[in-house]
């Protein structure tokens, strides 16, 4: 059984199916990268993977455990546990500006480890310490160490993307999602992101990339995934895909993107 | 009469004006929040109920309010009325949650889904999403709504007159009509300035110290 496995995810907003009988399946260790035109459904995928939608029909697991299944209910308590087996890092980066690039880090494992636990005074500082110094190693992986104690709103939207990366890694996901991390940077800062989502991957990250930067899914990913209309419409390794695309589709997408650069 | 007597004697009515705004506000911004809940309630009847409401209380002026709160209940029941003070009390607290409850519901429909959605995907709970990262941002954009309508407060509380709670214009008119002078009311202008002075300048404050960052 792969590490992920996900089977026959299927979503509709109202009469829109947006995503149909969509499976496939990643190893450990390994980076997919999801590609597509607009409207292909990318984005709601991630979301259904991270239970900010409910697929309405479908499973997936995790390491052999499985997280969702359209047949069954959730709790909000289970949903909690269940999604922490994924991260999500958002277009918008979504980082909370009124914290600092520290806290942004850090506030959500500190929630998760103390609030509403009775905890003696020493033994939370204890924890609080020892989140405190996994934050700063992060934001140190991610670049930014010197920028623990600013507030996103003085941050470049490429360092804004690599805090929101650190906060993503802070509870440690088995799998990293990125929603097109870099469509909302100007071009001079998508490179020091994609430097970052590279290094991840010589530390052996399992990762799945929805993006538009054909050069980086060429270059890093282990295995590529074209999304058309909701289905999955080819995959393969990067060399399959964009060296020799079986589907007309495909090729026309391709040859589409080229164009545009 | 001296201006020592009169000013003995506003400040009286000016203790009143203080009091009503005091409780009104201690009282309208918790209650505002909950009214809040309430017109953004899942629930349907729950939600057309409270926004209903809302309606009617804005919808009307608040002098009206106040005379419906202290003779409605007598002319209608049949019950004794309620002391004066605590018919205007009762009158501006509904009126202020009301008015602070649409406050509060712009703040916090102006936070980004995103703001939730980061909350969600690190795993917080429904509750921490709200204390912790939402009702925070809602606090500094809704500052300055707020204190415009603090500062109309100062002035509405004049109108508890209508059922003849001694507040500072009614001590001023009390003044105007026994002594035959006009000059206490010019003066019980100044009590006015200088409250919503004060509160001007502590509410830059606090607008102040909330812009440490920008969204
Ligand atoms: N919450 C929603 N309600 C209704 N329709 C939605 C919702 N979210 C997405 N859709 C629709 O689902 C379809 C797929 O959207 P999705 O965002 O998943 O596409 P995408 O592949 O990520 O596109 P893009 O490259 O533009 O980000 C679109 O037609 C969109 O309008
Ligand atoms: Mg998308």
């Amino acid at each position: 059984m792969a590490f992920l496995e996900v089977n026959g995810i299927q979503k509709s907003f109202g009469k829109n199916e947006v995503l149909k009988n969509v499976g496939f399946s990643m190893e450990k260790g390994e980076v997919l990268a999801i590609i597509g035109s607009s409207g292909s459904g990318k984005t709601t995928l991630l979301r259904c993977l991270n239970f900010l939608e409910r697929a309405d029909s479908g499973s997936f697991s995790v390491d052999g455990e499985e997280l969702f299944n359209a047949e069954k209910t959730y709790t909000d308590k289970e949903k909690r546990e269940k999604r922490l087996r994924f991260g999500l890092v958002f277009q918008q980066f979504n980082l909370f500006p009124q914290y600092t690039v520290l806290k942004n880090v850090s506030l959500a494992r500190e929630l998760l480890e103390t609030d509403g636990k009775k905890l003696a005074k020493d033994e939370k500082r204890r924890i609080f310490k020892e989140i405190e110094d996994n934050s700063r190693q992060l934001l140190a992986t991610v670049g930014l160490a010197e920028k623990a104690g600013d507030y996103p709103c003085n941050l470049s939207g490429g360092q804004q993307q690599r805090v929101a990366i650190a906060r993503a890694l802070a509870l440690s996901p088995d799998i990293l999602c990125f929603d097109e991390p870099t469509s909302a940077l100007d071009p001079e800062l998508t490179g020091e992101v994609l430097r970052v989502i590279r290094e991840l991957k010589s530390t052996d990250r399992t990762m799945i990339v929805v993006t538009h930067e054909m050069n980086f899914a060429r270059g890093v990913a282990d295995k590529v995934i074209f999304m058309a209309n909701g289905v999955i419409e080819e995959e393969g390794t990067p060399d399959e895909v964009f060296g020799n695309p079986k589907s007309p589709r495909t090729k026309a997408f391709l040859e589409k993107s080229l164009e545009n650069i | 009469m001296s201006f020592l007597e009169v000013t003995a004697q506003l400040a009286n009515g000016f203790l009143t004006t203080l009091l009503i705004f005091g409780i009104t506000l201690v009282c309208s911004l918790p209650l505002g929040l909950l009214i809040t809940f309430g017109s953004m309630s899942k629930i349907p009847p729950i939600k057309w109920l409270v926004k209903t409401f809302v309606w009617i209380i804005r919808g009307t002026p608040l002098m009206l309010q106040i005379i419906i709160v202290f003779y409605g209940p007598g002319l209608i029941f049949g019950w004794d009325s309620l002391p004066r003070l605590a018919a205007v009390l009762v009158a501006f607290v509904i009126n202020y949650s009301c008015y602070f409850s649409e406050i509060y519901r712009g703040g916090i429909e102006s936070i980004p889904k995103g703001q939730y959605e980061a909350g969600q995907v690190l795993g917080m709970t429904k509750k921490q999403i709200f204390f912790k990262i939402v009702l925070f941002q809602v606090i500094k954009r809704i500052v300055p709504p707020m204190g415009n309508e603090i500062i109309t407060l100062v002035k509405d509380t004049s109108l508890a007159r209508v059922i003849m709670v001694v507040e500072l214009v009614q001590a001023a008119q009390q003044i105007v009509a026994q002594k035959a002078i006009i000059w206490p009311m010019f003066y019980i202008g100044a009590f006015y300035l200088l409250f919503s002075g004060l509160l001007t300048i502590l509410l830059n404050r606090v607008e102040k110290k909330l812009n440490y960052y920008h969204s």
